[in-house]
């Protein structure tokens, strides 16, 4: 046994025999194994962290008001006003503080306070016995989509993929509605009221009704954890995608990486968000639409999809919960996906 | 045991196609004279050199057809990849490589013909050449060190490269099958079925235009899914026109690199001479290599 395994091993050992035994979750597709933590009441306590960009006081300043408003307390990390360069703080300080929310049983849900990059570089440091022990929601997008995905192929617990603090608008009273309601919606789900959601028809969906567990999150994000232990279990689930900033040619990779890695045989729908296409002015034209790409991809398949849902790094994102059960329902008409 | 194809005769026939972005016809002229004229081998020129459909050297099924036809013509004994691009993970699941498995045959080529290499290394366990393509033949481009490599692993000479130091370099000696390509290609094929094994091989990565975070996340995917652990030596080869976001990641590409596999003890050499560049020498992927890092210099020999 090499050095460093065993030592992890027994570090790993020691910890779990203070904590009453954890059931298997085994990468299940049992969609019965998925858990969702306790719905949040008046006067609990949600952490803010920063496990990616770094970021200061003065951004989340509007978000903390936001989140007290609606009768929550708020606890804000170490992390907040760190920065080692891009990041909020180095490897260590962001892993130490997202690990310290995950471990204070007095904080009911942790709000990642912005995305970036970061969150694949402290994924593996953290330990998540405590969190299982006792699941809490995790809230936020984008380079956030690591924890969505490492959570659900590893554990099975629900999190909240939504707009974070940097979303927050600073002056409310010329806020867009649908940039106030798609904050509103983030207190919604962690209410525990069960989310619907209407969309507006794409003529290009795919009609059809589809019962599963919603995961998914940011592409580029997901194309990189394949093959990993984070990688996503797309089996018997409704996917959905969002990205930005990408060419086109760079999405259509992403999707062919999506099928090359068998994510879109065994879905049971595919929900795609917003995507802001980068224009590569000295390229030729790629010659096919954002749905072209995708709908080329799954021909074979029968499943649902929903195109222009509102989910990605624009102002109508709406609180979406990874982990948990919805049915999607395309039809010309009228499309709507709601949690069962 | 890897299948090397045959090496190149006089007068043998080399096809040409662009399987993945276009290339007008002119780009790719002075390759062929060179091939003709100075290597002393025939040309084949595919219906996709010169052929656009958007941003590609032809539809899919162009793209598809012509490659096929290559693969199975028995008189083409190399096929070289006009450039590069995108598009060859959109044909790769509909090429027929059942003929080439019984007549494997040269393919030649870099960055995005990283997938056929990839794939074939993977499936069919037959060398592949990852060198210069026919934009290295331009302006005088053919008279190189780098070009010439190309020629010289076409008639099966064995070539010792030989190259400096680097202050990051980590000392040691390895021997492996060699394999490897662009990194932005390599971290897509994770995977699937083109994804390759590293353990026990000498693995070279290149990349061009990446933003510096995003050079970090393909390492930390190579290695989240074992890729960096077991290897027998890695060789980093040009990473250029690296670019920054508004917020500085405060690491060089070096740095990144150098990071990513502190905790490992194999050989490491920086700035090897493959890649996007002029300097990029011809490497027969899944061949058998010694990479040598010593203190002043650093080999790489079959």
């Amino acid at each position: 046994m090499e050095r460093k395994s065993f030592i992890q091993s027994s570090v790993a050992a020691l910890t779990a025999s203070y904590l009453p035994a954890l059931p298997k979750f085994e990468d299940s597709e049992d969609e019965t194994l998925f858990v969702s933590p306790p719905a949040l009441k008046t006067g609990d306590i949600i952490g803010i962290t920063s496990p990616a960009g770094y970021i200061i006081t003065q951004e989340i300043q509007s978000a903390v008001k936001k989140i007290e408003s609606w009768g929550y307390k708020i606890k804000i990390g170490d992390t907040i006003d760190k920065r080692d360069f891009t990041f909020g703080g180095t490897d260590e300080e962001r892993a130490k503080d997202l690990q310290q929310m995950l471990d204070d049983p007095k904080i009911k849900a942790i709000m990642c306070a912005r995305g970036g990059y970061g969150a694949v570089r402290i994924v593996d440091k953290l330990n998540w016995e405590k969190f299982r022990a006792k699941p809490k929601w995790i809230i936020g997008f984008s380079d956030v989509t690591v924890f969505h995905s490492h959570l659900n192929r590893n554990f099975g617990i629900a999190s909240i993929h939504s707009k974070m603090c940097n979303s927050f608008p600073d002056d409310w009273s010329t806020a867009e509605p649908v940039q106030i309601e798609t904050i509103e919606s983030i207190q919604l789900a962690l209410s525990g009221v069960k989310m619907k959601y209407n969309v507006i028809p794409n003529s290009q969906n795919k009609p059809g009704i589809a019962d599963g567990v919603l995961i998914g999150g940011n592409l580029k994000t997901l194309e990189t954890l394949a093959g990993t232990k984070s990688d996503i279990n797309t089996a018997g689930k409704i996917l959905f995608v969002e990205d930005t900033g990408e060419y086109m040619y760079s999405v259509d990779r992403m999707f062919w990486n999506l099928k090359r890695t068998g994510k879109l045989s065994q879905l049971k729908g595919l929900i795609v968000g917003g995507f802001k296409i980068k224009v590569d002015e000295d390229a030729d034209d790629f010659g096919r639409t954002l749905q072209d790409v995708v709908l080329e991809k799954i021909k074979a398949y029968r499943y649902p999809v929903c195109f222009d849902f509102p989910v990605g790094h624009q102002k109508n994102n709406y609180a979406l919960k990874c982990g948990v059960k919805h049915r999607l329902n395309t039809s010309a008409t009228e499309v709507t996906l709601k949690e069962i | 045991m890897i299948k090397v194809p045959p090496y190149l005769q006089k007068g043998d026939t080399i096809g040409l196609v662009c399987p993945a972005g276009l290339m007008p016809v002119e780009r790719v002229s002075e390759c062929i004279r060179v091939i003709n004229e100075d290597w002393g081998f025939t040309t084949k020129v595919g219906t996709t050199v010169g052929r656009q459909y958007h941003y590609f050297s032809g539809t899919d099924e162009e793209r598809l057809e012509d490659f096929q036809h290559m693969l199975d013509d028995d008189n083409v004994k190399a096929i070289l990849c006009a450039r590069g691009g995108y598009g060859i993970s959109r044909i790769i699941d509909k090429i027929d490589f059942t003929r080439f498995k019984e007549n494997p045959k040269w393919i030649i080529g870099f960055s995005d013909v990283t997938v056929l290499h990839s794939h074939i290394y993977r499936n069919y366990n037959i060398s592949t050449l990852h060198a210069p393509m026919a934009n290295a033949f331009n302006e005088d481009g053919f008279k190189n060190e780098y070009v010439q490599s190309l020629r010289h692993a076409l008639e099966g000479k064995k070539i010792k490269y030989q190259v400096k130091q680097h202050e990051f370099n980590r000392k040691g000696e390895g021997i492996g099958e060699l394999i490897g390509g662009n990194l932005a290609l390599l971290a897509h094929l994770v995977g699937s079925d083109s994804d390759l094994k590293t353990k026990g091989r000498i693995f070279f990565i290149e990349d061009v235009g990446e933003y510096l975070y995003n050079i970090d996340r393909m390492l930390y995917q190579l290695k989240r899914s074992g890729k960096l652990d077991k290897l027998a030596g890695l060789i980093v080869g040009g990473f250029t026109d690296m670019k920054d976001t508004e917020r500085p990641f405060g690491q060089t590409v070096h740095e990144i690199i150098r990071d990513a596999v502190e905790e490992y003890d194999y050989p490491v050499c920086f700035d090897f001479p493959v890649s996007h560049e002029k300097e990029n020498y011809a490497l027969k992927i899944g061949v058998g290599y010694k990479l040598k890092v010593g203190k002043n210099k650093v080999t790489l020999e079959e």
